[in-house]
């Protein structure tokens, strides 16, 4: 089993009532195969549910079991922090060493590795997120945006953790970065089978990768299910807020410019060009 | 975060419409004042006297024992410094305390038991202070395996310096701290900025040093945010910032520290673009959005600041 939220209610503290961030959210990830995004509107609780997962909060109440692991005040939260990766927001800003390969090690190291094992990691990890061997040896400061971030991501995948979580990893980059970055969590997701679970607010990235959706509104999870039933229900979007992806719209004006029936509920180009066949 | 320190508090008092030179000269004033008094009496009639401001602030007194709270340790070590090294004036108590080998272990414990216990309790400084006694007390039965005696003798000098010196603390935290819960940190910039105009005239920046406060005081909530960030980034890569040998503690800080700079050089570049896309020119003159004005009550609360300082040397006398 991988990760298991039972009626978990979270309150940042502060003066005063404060709001819920989290209210009785129960849900549980399997730790391979699945490819989960997260929506929702701002502070509907995305971030504060993801950082549970990582052990980074802990619940006001509720139980949250990570592979066997409770996570509560006084239990020792880093063997989670191991199985399971959380690449952040920006993640570049958490490079900090002398070298490229010096911070790829660094979680590595944390977590117990020698110093040879974190090596052998870094040029194995390097190559994957699609950076070559020459890049160890530089520095992270000089390297441009989308290297930093890879060079980050790197970092937690040194790690080896076995559920992959990502916080609006393509905010920032160029619609190309962006695409490329998206295909390496896929590449991970297919090669590895890992879980991935990611906060966006792209409906494209949804439609395109996720087999699993959570929604999430006013700290309380409203959908759990599969992109389909998510997308081909209109009432749904629209009480949650949520519009449809691009293709979803360009057979929606299709449909209506042609007087025809063709199955709108499309996520990929293969699908469109079957469905326009049918014309 | 503990910081009283420019936390302004909006309320509807006398001193909050105070005009913020006037407020802040009376402050320097009173300030000055405490260093003139030379004796214990005229200390406590000023304490009175800063009481009363703190009341018609209308803030409630809750935060200014925050604010005095986080210097309890000096007043504590201040009063401590006075009775162990003042022997001058009568003697006032005087006692012996075995130090033996039995009282060592039991303070060992103490101490042992106040470092597990102390995450627990809300008002820790009175737990510090009850267990310093308890070892103090501890010190006074002679219970065997003697060490060394070491004799406590107090003298009234101590008692009378000690006082003196923990009112003058309380007036100088109390009145700072009316100064920032009063005012809003851009009239008290301004005010800082024309309290100090005299100094233009021998070339100091003053306009440039104001507005180097207003961004240092704006992005404190900033930085200390994107701190957070960064502390759980590096925790979810395995940095358990509670726990580590010192030398982890060194790396652990460097994890940190690093990050935070690069954060701060690409807003303080940013922030420099958007100040100069604005037109922003060190040196220039500028207008500002509010033009200050003397009312009345601003020269008398002046006048009555002025008028303390030779009034308690004429006490004095």
């Amino acid at each position: 089993m991988g990760i298991k939220f039972k009626n978990v209610n979270y309150k940042y503290p502060g003066i005063g009532e404060s709001l819920f961030a989290l209210t009785d959210v129960s849900l549980s990830i399997e730790p391979k195969g699945e490819f989960i995004a997260i929506v929702g509107h701002t502070g509907s609780g995305k971030s504060t549910l993801i950082q549970h997962m990582n052990a980074l909060l802990i619940p006001n109440s509720g139980d949250i079991d990570v592979f066997g692991n409770i996570v509560k005040k006084g239990e020792k939260l880093t063997p989670i922090r191991k199985r399971v990766g959380m690449v952040f927001q920006f993640p570049e800003y958490q490079l900090f060493e002398e070298t490229v390969e010096k911070d790829i090690m660094f979680g590595p190291l944390n977590f117990g590795l020698s110093k040879e094992e974190a090596r052998e990691k870094a040029k194995d990890v390097i190559k994957v997120v699609g950076l070559d061997e020459s890049y160890l040896s530089r520095s992270p400061f000089n390297l441009s945006g989308g290297e930093m971030r890879r060079v980050a991501i790197a970092g937690i995948l040194a790690m080896e953790p076995e559920i992959l979580v990502l916080d609006e990893p393509t905010v920032g980059l160029d619609p190309q970065g962006q695409k490329s970055i998206m295909d390496l969590f896929l590449s991970l997701h297919k090669k590895f089978n890992k879980t991935i679970i990611l906060v966006t607010h792209n409906m494209d990235v949804v439609s395109e990768y996720a087999n699993r959706v959570i929604v999430m509104k006013k700290s309380k999870l409203v959908f759990d299910g599969l992109p389909v039933d998510l997308f081909g229900d209109d009432e749904l979007l629209q009480s949650y807020d949520l519009d449809i992806p691009k293709l979803m719209k360009i057979m929606r004006s299709i449909n209506s410019e042609f007087n025809s029936k063709l199955n709108d509920t499309v996520f990929n180009l293969d699908d469109v060009v079957s469905e326009l066949k049918k014309l | 975060m503990r910081i009283i320190i420019g936390q302004y508090l909006p309320a509807d008092s006398w001193i909050h419409k105070l005009d913020p030179r006037a407020k802040l000269i009376a402050l320097i004033l009173l300030i000055a004042t405490t260093f003139v008094i030379g004796n214990l009496y005229t200390m406590i009639g000023l304490l009175v006297f800063t009481i009363i401001l703190v009341q018609s602030s209308k803030i409630p007194l809750s935060r200014f024992i925050k604010g005095i709270e986080s210097l309890v340790f000096l007043l504590f070590f201040t009063v401590i410094f006075q009775m162990l090294f003042n022997k001058n004036g009568t003697l006032l108590f005087s006692t012996d305390l075995n130090l033996t080998w039995l009282n060592l272990g039991i303070i060992v414990i103490l101490i042992v038991g106040y470092n597990l216990v102390k995450k627990m309790i809300k008002r820790r400084f009175i737990f510090f202070l009850a267990t310093v006694a308890l070892m103090v007390y501890s010190l006074t039965f002679d219970m065997g395996g003697l060490i060394k005696v070491f004799n406590i003798s107090i003298y009234t000098d101590a008692v009378k310096f000690a006082s003196f010196l923990v009112t003058r603390i309380l007036i100088l935290v109390s009145l700072s701290s009316l100064l920032t819960l009063t005012t809003k940190p851009t009239e008290l910039n301004n005010g800082l900025e024309s309290v100090l105009k005299p100094f233009k005239l021998i070339k100091v920046p003053t306009e440039e040093i104001s507005m180097m406060i207003s961004i240092a005081l704006r992005f404190i909530p900033t930085l200390l945010d994107e701190a957070n960030k960064i502390i759980k980034a590096q925790a979810s890569r395995g940095v358990d910032f509670k726990e580590g040998t010192l030398r982890q503690k060194i790396v652990q800080i460097i994890a940190l520290l690093i990050p935070m700079f690069i954060i701060s050089f690409k807003r303080a570049d940013d922030l420099a673009n958007a100040m100069e896309a604005r037109s922003y020119f060190p040196g220039k003159p500028r207008s500002k959005l509010v033009d200050f004005k003397f009312r009345f009550v601003d020269y008398a609360v002046l006048t009555f600041a002025i008028a303390l300082i030779p009034s308690v040397i004429l006490l004095a006398i």
